[in-house]
């Protein structure tokens, strides 16, 4: 290797303590780098930016926080006593509140730069965050003036190697200091209609690759959250690709024979059909083979903890003791109340932390409705399924068809072959004033399969697949009298190739 | 305390380094090149010279090679402070005491002109 292709030295990293943002930055911010934190009022900059000293301070760092206006630091740290990073016992030794308001009053900017310096070499902090830099902005009278602050602080930054964040304000305007500065996040917080999202993103970072575009964040009792873009994490899959073969039981032995043995491993499968239909039964019959050596995961949206045990003991009682030894874990979350990226770390977390085998994700609808962009979908869930396929889990979900009688159903996401390998339908069908239910398998990664139609029900101990086709026949055979469904037309209205017959 | 010369064409740098050295109680003379620096070496000798190695009109090595013919000033030691790393700077630059590569750490520099303003008066450190 010549000289020239040698990569410089990794610089040192600032871990922030935010894992999502760690993540983003590739590990956290620049040793001694000047970073600009810009933001709405209420974006959250001064919880971020106090989440950073404390997180530093439990480190064995020493932060110093300075104010510029006549601000009242008893108001800020009664604000952060709710929260679980803020530790009053770190201050004021290892975290530190200043005030530069009288320097900057009676000295200019080159006094506000001198206490800084001094202060940091006096305390030898790690972590420097000036708030709210519209004051000195304001008083530097010239942009030359105000450049020279900000370069000044660049150098103390770096002749420290203390990390300095600056917050301001967020505008359109490209303001002097972002161009002088090592790195800018930007806090954005936005309306749809009733609905209120925030997301963080990375305009610049010197030194380092970084995730780019937007990525969500919430503000809880433990500090801002960051949930970096699933489809952005995970563009290539964490883990080296390895094939998976073999067949795993769907839990029902009809099911099972109809799909040439089980489904795929590793593969994803989608559970399409109408409300109550049996989508959810059909996964627990899925779930309930699971072993100490093949996992299971059940991540529900619409069922409740306490209604799908009642289930599970009237349909699949064999589950309960799974569930009770910890072999299968139930992880229940109430749709539209978080973030599309939430549910996907909760998801993959689960997964990694009890390397999950099988796992049934009822309620597809709910991710999409956590999704503010609908056109984020797609991109999301072929990243998550990739990514779940490379841990070698089995996937069953779980997607309500908003039509309850659709003679051709569509699926109600975006190029649904991202999101699934295989496809099972279930369909309501009328005949002579009663209901009937049909299951059929639409699709199958690289498998011939029984691509015959059957009847079904759901009984007290959970779905019964009619041995033959043969009642599913004569029903069909009546509703193509007035022009119903057949093979080639609910696979057109499904957005997938037609399946070639036998 | 001693009168120390900072020579850095870069007024961040040269400004927080004066700073710095003020507050350490010393005296402090800034020049931003070669050029300027020998006429305030001519005038005040300074105990101790901070220099940059990469400057306009007259660069470090320039600067240096001109001190160290004139053996009046000779023995004022030097801390050269470059980014480039210390071979290259040691090949052109004669007899300096120390060298810090840049970035540097302030408590680094703070370090060296203590212990070089210590032995100014007595024995200097100075690379043969």
């Amino acid at each position: 290797m010549s000289p020239q292709t040698v990569p410089p030295p990794a610089l040192a990293r600032l871990p922030s303590g935010i894992a999502g943002l760690d993540t983003i930055t590739g590990g956290g911010f620049v040793l001694g780098g000047l970073y600009l934190i810009r933001g709405a009022p209420g974006a959250g900059k001064t919880i971020l930016t106090n989440q950073v000293c404390f997180h530093n301070a439990s480190q064995g760092g020493r932060a110093i926080f300075v104010t510029l206006l006549a601000e009242n630091h008893a108001r800020m740290l009664d604000n952060l006593r709710g929260l679980s990073f803020f530790d009053e016992k770190r201050i004021p030794d290892q975290v530190t509140y200043l005030s530069a308001y009288a320097e900057g009053h009676n000295g200019g900017l080159s006094a506000v730069v001198k206490l800084v310096r001094r202060e940091i070499q006096h305390r030898r902090a790690t972590v420097l965050v000036i708030d709210g830099l519209v004051t000195p902005q304001i008083s530097a009278g010239s942009e030359q003036v105000y450049k020279e602050f900000v370069h000044d602080l660049q150098e103390i930054a770096l002749a420290t190697n203390c990390t300095v964040f600056l917050t301001t304000n967020a505008n359109e305007e490209v303001t002097p200091e972002q161009t002088m500065v090592d790195g800018i996040v930007l806090l954005t917080d936005r309306t749809y209609g009733w609905q209120a999202a925030s997301d963080l993103q990375i305009k610049k970072f010197r030194s380092s690759a970084f995730l780019r575009g937007r990525h969500s964040y919430k503000i809880t009792d433990g500090g801002i959250e960051v949930f970096p873009r699933i489809e952005a994490l995970y563009a290539h899959p964490s883990a080296g690709a390895e094939a998976v073969f073999g067949r795993v039981s769907t839990g029902m032995e009809r099911l099972d024979s109809m799909t040439g043995g089980g489904l795929p491993a590793a593969s994803t499968t989608m559970v399409m059909g109408p409300s109550g239909i049996g989508k959810t039964t059909l996964g627990l019959h899925f779930v309930s083979r699971s072993s100490q050596e093949e996992r299971g995961l059940v991540f529900s949206f619409y069922e409740t903890p306490a209604r799908l045990r009642a289930k599970i003991a009237q349909i699949e009682p064999g589950l309960l003791p799974l569930i009770d030894s910890g072999i299968v874990e139930m992880l229940w979350q109430t749709p539209t109340s978080d973030l599309l990226d939430a549910y996907g770390y909760r998801l993959l977390e689960a997964v990694h932390r009890r390397q999950v085998k099988r796992l049934f994700i009822d309620g597809l609808t709910a991710f999409q409705k956590g999704s503010i962009d609908p056109a984020r979908i797609g991109n999301f869930f072929a990243a998550l399924t990739n990514e779940l396929r490379v841990l070698g889990v089995t996937t069953v979900y779980s997607l309500e068809l908003p039509d309850m009688l659709a003679a051709h159903p569509r699926a109600p996401v975006d190029d649904a072959s991202n999101v699934a390998e295989n496809m099972i339908l279930m369909q309501y069908v009328e005949r002579q004033a009663e209901l009937h239910r049909l299951i059929s398998v639409l699709k199958l990664r690289d498998s011939d399969f029984d691509n015959s139609i059957h009847e079904f029900s759901v009984t007290q101990s959970g779905l019964r697949i009619n041995e033959t086709n043969a009642t599913a026949v004569d029903l069909l055979r009546s509703n193509d009298h007035d022009g119903a469904t057949n093979r080639f037309e609910r696979a057109a209205a499904t957005d997938l190739p037609p399946q070639h017959e036998g | 305390m001693a009168t120390v010369l900072i020579v850095e064409d870069e007024i961040g740098i040269g400004g927080l380094l004066e700073d710095v050295l003020l507050d350490e109680g010393h005296s402090v003379l800034i020049a931003s090149n070669g050029r300027q620096a020998l006429d305030l070496v001519a005038k005040d000798r300074p105990d101790l010279i901070l220099t940059d190695y990469m400057m306009p009109v007259m660069d470090g090595a320039t600067f240096m090679k001109a001190l160290a013919d004139q053996p009046s000033f000779a023995d004022i030691p030097v801390l050269v402070m470059s980014s480039l790393p210390e071979e290259v700077v040691a090949e052109r630059c004669p007899g300096y005491a120390q060298f810090i590569r840049k970035p540097f750490s302030i408590f680094e520099v703070i370090d060296i002109v203590q212990s070089l303003t210590r032995t100014s008066d007595g024995e200097s450190e100075a690379i043969p």
